[in-house]
């Protein structure tokens, strides 16, 4: 503001003006002020003008010191008691009686008003008075900048500047008598929002201004933050009370006469409602802890009707409620672990319910033992995602449930092994890979695939899964069955991913090994047509590498004599191709085509090498005895028997004794009325023996493979560690095995000691529970 | 379709009712599985069955050509584990007599 250089006096003068020169206009000005009458500036100046000279007047008191004018803050020396003074303290004082005396007034024509008359009185009072208070304070500007100033730095008690003293003489003489009125309308008038009328907010609004506004910080005037004392104490406090009171009547009255769920939309809209309050007319700082208090009331509180009401949502499938249900208990500290437990407990039972509702049928019916898990799982993952917003909780609370209900269940109860999951998983898998006539299209294969991997991931014995697989690969490799390549390294490529390299590495070995075969077939036909002297036959042949396949070498046995020259044939030819190789033959897995001249029709019977050696016998003679059979094939007793039944039960064979009961000296002929609609008839049908067996050795194999796994994770970790307690060997033993199956600690024990008697490992003398490891 | 055709052939066939074989053979497919023709199926520098590719092969994606070697004394290794051990030693590892390599496999 410019300095009032049209007085006549000199500024820089030293005169003497007294107080009371000026008093009386200041004060008609400021009563001006007060009345919020528009003033011109140049009385506006005037005014400033008054203050200006007083205060840079010589000190009237006598004590002789000089005033310097406008002495730059910054610069001011410090100076002992009684030494130069600024003056102002007199016209202080009077400004402080004429504000006291102007509120007293003021205070008289409040006093007795209630509700919204006392809101209206006060905040259109307080709205003149802050404004005609800050006009104040720039006429008192120079009084502020010197004398306050001064005071304030040498630490007197008591003096503000001119706005925050006008805002204290409110405080203590209106705001003092008249708060309790005016916070009570306050409060009722939010209630009656709350009831659902509409209010005037303007009036809250202004009065929570108001109460801002003078929660100044009076230990240090010049603090940038206010403190919100005023605001906290007279009305935050109180109005959270209020609050509290409110809901919890409303809520226990609520819940009485409605259901749960109407109650959790009625809170989520209660609390958007206060939240919308405090951005409308309440000050920022209450937002968390009204929050806080809503919650505490409208959820806390009610938790446990919450966990009760949780089940019922839970069996009825209502997401949009739990979803709501979720989204309020969020809000509560450590709320949520009940629902996760509830979740959990749920999820498992549904599992196993709907798996024993398969009942003793799934035992047998890979598809709908894993769609039947496939279905639960896809159900509550769509919860997971839209209910619990993919909550990492609630996500680990769907996986442990799974994991508990598909490896333990009604039907791996039934079968008595755990290992029945992923056995069924593993023929599943067989049933999609396999040609039939009911292989899905590309895509649809792949994603169930993809479905199928879902269930992998909760599978524990990944061994036993990859024991199956790899059985039912090779024979649809080896047989020709698999519908298609890609759909084959697809999967494959899915287990790598899960499960590593090794897990899948004589998966691949054996998909080589077909395509070596295919070559080798190439080349023997080449090598047979240059010869000159092709084979009578159709001859196709698999070279598979040993240790690659599950498969066991087959008896030997005579081979036909119509069989015996291509044989010969192909080992002189691969013989003369490798070196330091030898041949084990898997007859069980070969196969061929005989085509018949002794019945009405010529058919193509598609046989077993067993059933194509035991049918050429009939081209010597028209009947046999079983014991004859077995001299002239050299078939192991047992699998001829089962051969036998087989081609009896197709009537190609007919015996007079009982064919589930066949003697040594049992006749066996050719039945020549043999009659088939087809002309291509498949006798080779899998002996039951042979498929019971093989079921039972491949559980047998996994114990005897989890031994040496075992014993190669010790072996690993005891290298690196020199030397382990028992218990961190266990821990890290269980560790690195959780991927594959969980080691049994008996097992593993068992393992150590047949580590320590081969030398791989010892006790350490003097050391309790302690091994070493011996390079 | 095929059934079609079994029904042609067999109308073809019938001159040649006077086959006096009841069955003829005329599609066989073989299946074998072959293994290194070896005393011990593992081999004794690197303790890898002689089946597998020896680590180094393992480690360099070369299974295919790891193959197996044999010494006049029929002791049997991987090629390239005895490469290497023969540039140190040049006996038999097994039995000490000299290395001489009696047939590499292929």
């Amino acid at each position: 503001m410019a300095m009032p250089s049209r007085t006549s006096q000199n500024p820089h003068g030293l005169r003497q003006i007294g107080l009371d020169q000026i008093w009386d206009d200041l004060k008609s000005g400021i009563k001006h002020v007060y009345k919020r009458q528009s003033m011109a500036r140049t009385r506006y100046m005037e005014l400033y003008t008054h203050v200006y000279n007083y205060c840079t007047s010589v000190n009237q008191s006598g004590q002789g010191a000089q005033q310097i004018p406008r002495m730059p803050p910054g610069k001011k020396t410090k100076q002992p008691t009684g030494g130069a003074q600024f003056v102002g303290l007199e016209l202080y004082k009077r400004l402080k009686d004429f504000l006291k005396s102007y509120l007293v007034n003021l205070l008289q024509d409040g006093q007795d008003l209630l509700d919204e008359q006392v809101l209206t009185f006060y905040t259109k009072q307080w709205e003149d008075y802050q404004f005609s208070s800050k006009v104040l304070n720039g006429v008192c500007a120079y009084l502020n900048r010197h004398w306050v100033r001064r005071e304030c730095d040498e630490g007197s008690k008591g003096i503000y500047e001119i706005y925050s003293l006008a805002l204290i003489t409110w405080r203590d003489c209106l705001f003092k008598h008249l708060h309790k009125q005016v916070t009570n309308a306050v409060l009722k008038l939010i209630e009656r929002e709350r009831n659902g009328e509409s209010i005037n907010t303007r009036l809250v609004k202004g009065v929570i201004n108001c109460y801002v506004e003078l929660g100044l910080n009076e230990e240090d005037p010049t603090a940038k933050s206010p403190s919100y004392e005023v605001y906290k104490v007279h009305f935050e406090s109180p109005f959270l009370e209020d609050t509290e009171r409110f809901y919890n009547r409303e809520s226990s009255e609520f819940l009485r006469q409605n259901p749960v769920t109407e109650y959790m939309k009625k809170a989520e809209a209660r609390l958007m409602e206060e939240h919308r309050r405090v951005q409308l007319y309440l000050h920022d700082s209450t937002q968390d802890v009204l929050a806080k208090q809503c919650e505490k009331v409208l959820i806390e509180k009610n938790l446990e009707i919450f966990h009760c009401e949780f089940q019922n949502l839970l069996d009825n499938d209502k997401n949009d409620d739990l979803g709501r249900m979720f989204q309020l208990v969020s809000r509560i500290q450590d709320g949520l672990g009940e629902l996760k437990r509830l979740l959990e407990a749920h999820i498992h039972s549904q599992g196993e319910a709907a798996v024993e509702k398969c009942g003793e049928s799934a035992l047998n019916d890979p598809k709908l033992y894993v769609q039947t898990i496939l279905d639960v799982h896809k159900k509550y993952h769509a919860m997971v995602i839209t209910a619990f917003s993919n909550d990492a909780g609630f996500v680990a609370a769907l996986d442990k449930a799974c994991g508990r209900f598909i490896n333990s269940n009604f039907v791996t109860k039934l079968a008595n092994a755990s290992s029945k999951s992923p056995e069924l998983l593993a023929r599943y898998c067989d049933l999609l890979l396999k040609k039939s006539s009911k292989n899905p299209e590309e895509a649809e294969l792949e994603d169930t695939l993809n479905q199928v991997m879902i269930v992998f991931k909760y599978i524990e014995d990944k061994d036993v899964f990859q024991k199956f697989y790899s059985k039912m690969l090779a024979k649809r490799l080896v047989q020709h069955m698999s519908a298609s390549d890609d759909a084959e390294a697809s999967m494959i490529s899915k287990l790598k991913q899960a499960c590593g390299f090794e897990y899948t590495s004589k998966l691949q070995r054996m998909f080589q090994d077909i395509s070596v075969s295919k070559e080798l077939n190439d080349q023997f036909k080449v090598h047979l047509a240059t010869s000159g002297d092709p084979l009578d036959i159709d001859f196709g042949i698999q070279v598979l590498s040993s240790g690659s396949w599950p498969f066991q070498p087959s008896c030997s046995f005579v081979l036909p004599q119509e069989l015996e020259r291509s044989f010969q044939r192909f080992t002189a030819f691969y013989s003369n191709m490798h070196s330091g190789r030898k041949l084990n033959w898997l007859y069980n897995m070969s196969k061929g085509e005989l085509v018949t001249n002794c019945f009405k029709n010529r058919y193509t019977l598609q046989a077993s090498t067993f059933q194509m050696a035991v049918l050429l016998q009939y081209n010597t003679g028209e009947t046999f005895t079983v014991q004859q059979l077995q001299e002239s094939t050299r078939v192991k007793q047992d699998i001829l028997v089962q051969v036998l039944q087989i081609l009896l039960k197709s009537k190609l064979l007919v015996t007079e004794d009982d064919e589930n009961d066949l003697q040594q000296d049992s006749l066996l002929s050719l039945f020549s009325g043999y009659k088939n609609k087809k002309l291509r008839v498949n006798i080779n049908v899998p002996m039951k023996t042979e498929v019971k067996v093989e079921q039972e050795a491949t559980h047998k194999h996994i114990e005897e493979d989890r031994k040496l796994l075992i014993q190669a994770a010790i072996v690993r970790i005891m290298k690196i560690r020199k030397a382990l307690k028992h218990q961190q060997l266990l821990a890290e033993v269980l560790n690195q095995l959780s991927a594959r199956f969980k080691p049994r600690v008996p097992v593993i024990k068992k393992c150590i000691d047949i580590l320590i008697e081969k030398e791989y490992l010892e006790r350490v003398e003097g050391q309790k529970d302690m091994y070493s490891y011996l390079a | 379709m095929a059934d079609d055709m079994e029904v042609e052939a067999e109308r073809e066939g019938c001159g040649y009712q006077k086959n006096d074989k009841m069955f003829t053979l005329k599609k066989w497919n073989l299946v074998a599985m072959w293994s290194w023709d070896v005393e011990c199926d593992t081999c004794a520098i690197c303790r890898v069955q002689v089946m597998d590719a020896c680590l180094r092969c393992q480690a360099e994606n070369k299974q295919d050509d790891c193959v197996v070697v044999w010494g006049e004394c029929n002791h049997s290794f991987h090629n390239c584990c005895m490469t290497l051990w023969v540039k140190q030693n040049n006996r038999c590892p097994l039995c000490q007599q000299d290395w001489v390599v009696q047939r590499i496999g292929k």
